[in-house]
């Protein structure tokens, strides 16, 4: 009980401060905030297409924060969602321009596992380096954020080229996710991404695997003096991360633009690390916090939109989110405090 | 400190506790692990906050917020685990994060002349230009005691501090206590040596299951109406160990073993462990005994030399193989070795079979039978609180310890490499601890049993062998006419002549 009014006085704290920081930003850009807040909510849940657009951005978070969120558990701090997602893309790409008779379902399943096998890959390298020789995965993966990033413009400026157009972008992709609710963008990667909740769920919560990455991640030389493989257990959260983040990757490009583009991934394997924060590393967590982003990004789009006022002000209100949220022992703190002394 | 309440998820860790310290005195504060000691001087100190009842300082009724206000009051600490930084001097170490005068331009002459002053007054010798990590155990202590000192404190509180001292500097720092008493500093003292209690204190406060029970003055009392009073029952008896049941072939045997770290070589041992005898390995920490529990179990891999265990050569196994084989291990690193802090009494009990037939089915974990499991174990433990879902670190370090013994030892258990089993544990547990190997041992188990304490060794052996620098200085036969003497000179580098050798 005592518990339950700690949590609900959290919650009102940090939707206050949220709020509050909100009006003085709306303010800041001459606009009336309650206005703001009508356009911000009916671009949300104004129409069956906004609503679709929520979860249409959702789904990537979701699969890499995912990803994101097992590695932060195993004790792996895989920053490197970003690229990986990239090369689940190009591993797509090469497969659904494979010029091959097939069905359309058998094509994109085999590009969505290329996807799979090309981020498992990419994560394996740190993965490998931290797990063998105790080398930073954080910096690691970082860089090969970059790394990707340059080689999928490299390739779409060569040979992944659509070679009918001077533009750096691949072909028209042939196969492609299903659509789930015409007319929206919505997809099949949705229903996609909800599966693999479930999956790491039960992958992390009810399995011998799962158990030993959770004690790799919370302590690793308990593991290895009690015979848990602590390399193998590494390189397994990272490559099923770099796995999930590729699915991603793909899930853009195959649901969404349909041709590989430098911009196709556009910074949400970063903010899939903000995801699996925020979840608490946790895929319920994950899922919640995915769509959350996502309905953020919605609302500050069709603000934008219609009443000018920059979409930039929600990556400013992210970043208080998540200090607010990395304070949270603090607060807690502060809030039990009070009610000591209100009740002395 | 009056009526102090502080409850925890689950526990009651104190339940309106009194506690009084007069200026000039030493109070032995005593109690098992888990009654509530250790809250209650972090209560003191600032680090928790009581959930109802006061401190009184000086007569003064006072709330410290953070440890900042009882240094500022005049209490120092001094924890079980010391809090020096290594690389900086000792000096550095004392000054750290004060603002002396003239900050941050301070004058180091005059500050080292204070403390060396300080250092003479209380006998409490230490060179203040060396760095933290030349210094031997009893110099860092003595460290800690001088920085509580120089921020003032008039109230010490020292927590378990013989745990990590030889007898003789045991006696050193008693000077410096009754020092410290004749300049009219109070000192509290937490312990469950009961010698340590009669020889030092003047007044002892008696804490079980979070409650006081009696506060008297030692010279009324003895230790055995102590030890009664704090564990609630008469003393359990000695272990009995059964005569060794004699002949039949090693359980494991080392041949040639070396263990390299950082290229030196840290042990080179030849030993036999039969089933059905405890071994005891006596030295001074640090020579090797770490290295010797880890390369049987196969945490360390040994540069030379083979491992033959049960008949079989497991040189080359993992930890796995080698637990599923019987050999079970109780570290002496409970927090980063034997424990998952983080992770629950469950989970931790299931550390070592999770993936074993029927806790894992079809690949997937089956709660109920974990459940079963644990319940059993915390029945025949007596671990408390009996929770499953209660996070390790909540623990004290005796029921830690009884989960790991729960979790180690089974009917399959062959081979028990003990090392430290009982450091840190108070009487009660102690002796539940050895009477849990001995029992062991009559059951036909071999058991390698490491240990600091001589005592524990004497009591337990079969067969005594002393490490020195990684190598072995002998094997003796315990018994009535081993003198301590020659394992104490065996202790520090003598080893055992040819004609002395009592075993081959």
């Amino acid at each position: 009980m005592r518990k339950y009014t700690v949590q609900v006085a959290r919650a009102l704290v940090y939707t206050g401060l949220t709020l509050a920081v909100a009006t003085l930003l709306i303010l800041g850009a001459g606009a009336s905030p309650l206005q703001c807040a009508g356009v911000f909510i009916r671009g949300i849940f104004g129409s069956l297409n906004g609503f679709a657009e929520v979860l249409v951005k959702a789904a990537p978070l979701m699969l890499a924060g995912l990803g994101i969120s097992i590695g932060f558990r195993s004790g792996f701090f895989n920053i490197g969602a970003e690229g990986q997602m990239y090369m689940g893309a190009i591993a797509a790409t090469v497969v659904a321009m494979w010029p091959v008779q097939m069905p359309s379902w058998i094509h994109v399943t085999l590009a969505m596992a290329a996807a799979f096998l090309a981020g498992g890959l990419w994560a394996f390298i740190p993965g490998i380096l931290k797990a063998k020789f105790g080398i930073s995965e954080i910096i690691n993966t970082l860089m090969l954020n970059y790394i990707a990033f340059d080689l999928t413009g490299i390739l779409i400026r060569g040979v992944l080229q659509d070679s009918t157009d001077y533009l750096p972008q691949s072909p028209a992709l042939g196969p492609e996710l299903a659509g789930i609710l015409a007319p929206t963008r919505l997809h099949a990667g949705f229903l996609l991404a909800l599966l693999m909740v479930l999956i790491v769920w039960w992958l992390m919560e009810h399995t011998p695997t799962g158990f030993e990455l959770q004690v790799v991640g919370s302590n690793k030389r308990a593991a290895r003096c009690l015979g848990i493989n602590v390399m193998k257990s590494i390189v397994i959260a990272s490559c099923l991360g770099g796995g999930l983040a590729g699915i991603a990757g793909a899930g853009e490009l195959l649901g969404i633009q349909h041709r590989l583009l430098e911009g196709l991934v556009g910074g949400s394997g970063y903010t899939a690390i903000l995801v699996a924060l925020l979840g608490r590393n946790n895929p319920w967590g994950v899922l919640a916090a995915s769509i959350g982003f996502a309905a953020l990004q919605v609302g500050a789009n069709t603000m934008q939109r219609q009443m000018g006022i920059p979409a930039a002000i929600v990556s400013i209100l992210t970043g208080f989110i998540v200090i607010l949220l990395l304070c949270d022992a603090l607060i807690l703190k502060l809030i039990e405090k009070r009610k000591v002394e209100g009740a002395a | 400190m009056k009526g102090i309440v502080k409850a925890f998820p689950g526990v009651i860790a104190n339940n309106h506790v009194n506690l009084s310290v007069k200026a000039g005195e030493i109070h032995a504060l005593l109690g098992e692990n888990g009654a509530g000691k250790t809250t209650l001087m972090n209560i003191l100190y600032g680090l928790y906050q009581a959930d109802s009842g006061s401190v009184y300082w000086k007569g003064e009724k006072v709330h410290f917020h953070s440890p900042l206000d009882a240094i500022a009051a005049g209490i120092g600490m001094v924890h079980q685990h010391f809090t020096l930084i290594p690389t900086m001097t000792v000096l550095q170490n004392i000054i750290l994060g004060l603002k002396e005068k003239g900050y941050p331009f301070i004058k180091i002459t005059e500050i080292t002349e204070s403390i060396q002053a300080l250092a003479k007054r209380y006998g409490l010798a230490v060179d203040v230009k060396k760095r933290v990590c030349e210094l031997s155990v009893g110099e860092q202590q003595r460290v800690e005691i001088l920085k509580a000192l120089y921020r003032g404190a008039e109230l010490l509180v020292l927590d378990e501090p013989t745990a990590v001292l030889t007898p003789q500097e045991t006696c050193e720092f008693f000077e410096v206590l009754r020092r410290l008493k004749s300049e009219g500093h109070a000192v509290i003292l937490i312990t469950h040596r009961m010698a340590e209690i009669m020889a030092i204190s003047d007044r002892v406060t008696i804490l079980r299951d979070g409650s006081d029970l009696a506060v008297m003055n030692t010279q009324d009392t003895d230790p055995a109406s102590l030890a009664k009073l704090m564990i609630g029952s008469e003393l359990p008896e000695r272990p009995v160990i059964e005569p060794h049941k004699g002949d039949a072939a090693p359980l494991l045997e080392l041949k040639d073993i070396v263990v390299k770290k950082e290229r030196i070589s840290r042990l080179a041992i030849s030993l036999q462990v039969y089933p059905g005898e405890i071994v005891g390995i006596a030295g001074v920490d640090g020579n090797g005994q770490k290295e010797l529990a880890e390369v049987i179990c196969g945490i360390l891999s040994a540069s030379q030399g083979t491992i033959q265990y049960d008949g079989q050569d497991i040189t080359k196994a993992t930890v796995y193989q080698r637990f599923r084989r019987g050999i079970a291990y109780i570290s002496d690193d409970r927090h980063h070795d034997g424990l998952v802090l983080d992770m629950n009494l469950r989970q931790n009990l299931m550390l070592r079979k999770y993936k074993l037939s029927p806790y894992t089915k079809h690949g997937c974990l089956n709660r109920n039978k974990m459940d079963e499991f644990s319940s059993s174990c915390i029945g025949k433990y007596q671990i408390k609180p009996p929770s499953p879902g209660i996070k390790m670190r909540l623990l004290s370090g005796g029921n830690q310890q009884k989960a790991i013994l729960a979790r180690e030892i089974s009917e399959e258990a062959k081979l028990i490499v003990a090392c430290q089993p009982t450091r840190g544990l108070d009487i009660g547990a102690t002796m539940q601890v050895r009477s849990i190997l001995a029992e062991q041992r009559n059951r036909g188990a071999g058991i390698l049993l490491i240990s600091a304490d001589l005592d524990e060794i004497l009591s337990l052996s079969d067969r005594i062998a002393v490490l020195f620098r990684g190598q072995l200085m002998g094997v003796l036969d315990n018994g009535a006419e081993l003198k301590t003497e020659t394992i104490g000179s065996m202790m520090g580098g003598r080893p055992l002549a040819e004609g002395e050798t009592t075993y081959a």
